[in-house]
């Protein structure tokens, strides 16, 4: 079976021009795709999952055809995004802001037949679609579908943008951030949706994201991309064993001198973080928690700090994201 | 996707802006009637509606009127191309118009027509009532005449505002490129200031823009010129068709250069 989505070998590098005189100009390199390959089948969300300026945009810019990549090759539905630009437009959906890009003095219903016809769905057939999309976005009970875009909460702006992106039913879905700033119901019912929307209709979804809870939930498989380069991918609990064997040890303490410097020495990845009233949590990554806690702790203890709580978990996709992204842990 | 899809959906677009923006469709009828006044005012400050009279051989405000009633049909509604692109850019929609598989060509053709139809519209309200004072049913029938040759002069002016369209917005900063692209084009095509009068060049670089063709036809009627008006027709459609695939390249051209960019998000 041919692959939804095919990457190979994407290389993109933006050419930044500042000023620096009236008519002198330096131009920055920055490498925002490193050379990245991967596949997505149809029936399954794939996130790009990474910090800010990992390269997420760019990657689904380019597979929007928004973007000519510089090098390597992509394609969408089996077309060259760069060669049949026009074939790969109308097999994608996409979303990429959530506060913008509608007009605002028309209503919900009517951006959408806008777009409808920009798509070249037929008038019928576009009526019936609007419809459902309607309902199974709930923008009817928040009158969205009535009111004028210009007044919309932004949970509605993103509801009606994956309505777009859903709009001519293209068998590819390309989301981008798509529950950036939302409030937790929105955001929900958004992660549900992609998830049936994939299951249940076969969609090919790439999703972006830097919220490893969201990933967590929504994805069938995560690409950890960081600075332009996939540093680890597979499912959750496969990115998870990756880790060779690590737990996490989740301290908090009161008082006493700053953690870091009392167990600096120490050879495994730690974390340190402050809070308020002057309490510490420290994260350390060990492989046998039972045979470095007893000797952390008292040298915590030892150094003035009062210990509030331990606790020691596997490890999250966070921890994953972190060691692969800082090389080892 | 066909033509009649984007036009209705243009349509829409453009008749929802306006009519849930009163201010504007309200500047919209007044327009004709502020530049006539304005340019009465300024006219009259200068000289008589006499001595107009004679030299130009027309009612100074019939000829106003007509002159903003052109400047504007025209210039709205190529307006409405030379801004989209910015307009969309900044809604954020540029994107989504971009990754559509809308042909371009046919969806930058549809674009000025909703605004030309309002224009056509509120001929009714400036031009027809003022011809009708001064001219009576005759003035009727011949105002009725100079709204459909603006019409065509409407549309055979699309192409061309395409070429300028592709062309300006890939120079960065294109609004400071339109901003002097404009007014260059409202001079050399003759509304104010007729082409038969202008020096030469003027009347050759103003030739070049179709509509000027037919501003020069509306003149003509009014001022009584004795020009081959059936030639002038054809000229102005030559250029349509000329100007055609021009704009096609240019779009593709700054589609292109906005693609190797990126197209922003926000």
């Amino acid at each position: 079976m041919t692959h939804a989505v095919e990457v190979e070998g994407l290389v993109k590098t933006y050419r930044v021009r500042s000023r620096r005189g009236f008519f002198k100009y330096s131009v920055e390199l920055i490498e925002a795709v490193k050379g990245i390959s991967f596949t997505v089948d149809y029936g399954s969300v794939v996130c790009l999952l990474g910090p800010n300026g990992a390269g997420k945009t760019t990657t689904i810019k380019i597979l929007a055809t928004l973007l000519l990549p510089d090098s390597g090759t992509a394609r969408v539905a089996g077309y060259d995004v760069v060669k049949e630009a026009g074939k790969v437009r109308e097999n994608i959906g996409l979303m990429l802001t959530v506060e913008k890009g509608f007009y605002g003095k028309l209503t919900g219903r009517e951006n959408l037949e806008y777009f409808a016809a920009l798509y070249g769905i037929p008038r019928r057939e576009a009526e019936r679609r609007i419809d459902y999309l309607i309902k199974l976005l709930e923008l009817d009970k928040l009158g969205a579908d009535r009111k004028l875009y210009e007044e919309f909460s932004l949970g509605m702006k993103a509801r009606l943008s994956l309505a777009r992106a859903l709009l001519k039913d293209a068998p590819i879905l390309l989301l981008d951030e798509p529950t950036l700033g939302l409030d937790p119901p929105s955001a929900r019912r958004i992660r549900e949706l992609v998830r049936d929307i994939a299951h249940k209709e076969g969609k090919a979804i790439i999703y972006t994201t830097h919220n490893m809870f969201e990933a967590e939930l929504v994805c069938d498989r995560i690409l950890l991309i960081n600075k332009g380069v996939i540093v680890a991918e597979g499912t959750v609990d496969e990115l998870k064993d990756k880790i060779p064997k690590l737990k996490v040890i989740n301290i908090t303490l009161k008082s006493g001198r700053n953690p870091a410097e009392v167990i600096g020495e120490y050879p495994f990845k730690k974390e340190v973080g402050v809070e308020e009233n002057n309490t510490f949590r420290v994260k350390l990554y060990v492989q046998k928690p039972e045979e470095v806690l007893g000797e952390v702790l008292k040298k915590l203890v030892n150094s003035g700090g009062e210990v509030v709580d331990v606790k020691i978990e596997e490890p999250t996709l966070e921890d994953v994201f972190i060691y692969f992204s800082e090389g080892s842990v | 996707m066909s033509f009649i899809d984007i036009l209705r959906a243009e349509f829409k677009l453009e008749y929802n802006d306006v009519f849930r923006r009163k201010s504007v469709l309200v500047m919209l009828v007044l327009y004709p009637y502020i530049f006539t006044l304005f340019t009465l005012f300024i006219g009259y400050a200068g000289g008589s509606p006499e001595y107009f009279t004679m030299r130009v051989k027309v009612e100074p405000v019939v000829y106003l009127i007509t002159a903003s009633y052109m400047l504007m049909s025209i210039f709205a509604s190529i307006d409405v191309l030379l801004w989209r692109p910015l307009y969309d850019e900044r809604n954020g929609t540029l994107i989504y118009i971009i990754a559509s598989p809308v042909s371009r060509l046919k969806y930058y053709m549809a674009l000025p027509f909703p605004r030309f139809t309002e224009l056509l519209l509120l001929g009714s309200t400036s031009i027809l009532p003022v011809y009708t004072y001064y001219y009576g049913l005759d003035g009727l029938l011949l105002g009725i005449l100079v709204m459909l040759l603006i019409s065509i002069g409407c549309v055979v002016m699309i192409p061309f505002a395409i070429v300028i369209v592709g062309l300006s917005h890939r120079i960065g900063e294109s609004w400071r490129v339109l901003n002097i692209v404009r007014p260059l084009i409202m001079v050399v095509m003759g509304i104010y200031y007729p082409r038969v009068y202008m020096p030469l060049a003027g009347y050759i670089i103003g030739g070049l823009i179709p509509s000027s063709h037919i501003v020069e036809v509306v003149q003509g009627l009014l001022m009584g010129f004795h020009s081959n008006y059936f030639m002038l027709l054809v000229l102005a459609f030559t250029l349509f068709t000329i100007y055609l695939p021009l704009g096609s390249w240019s779009i593709g051209l700054w589609e292109k250069k906005k693609v190797r960019e990126g197209v922003k998000t926000s």
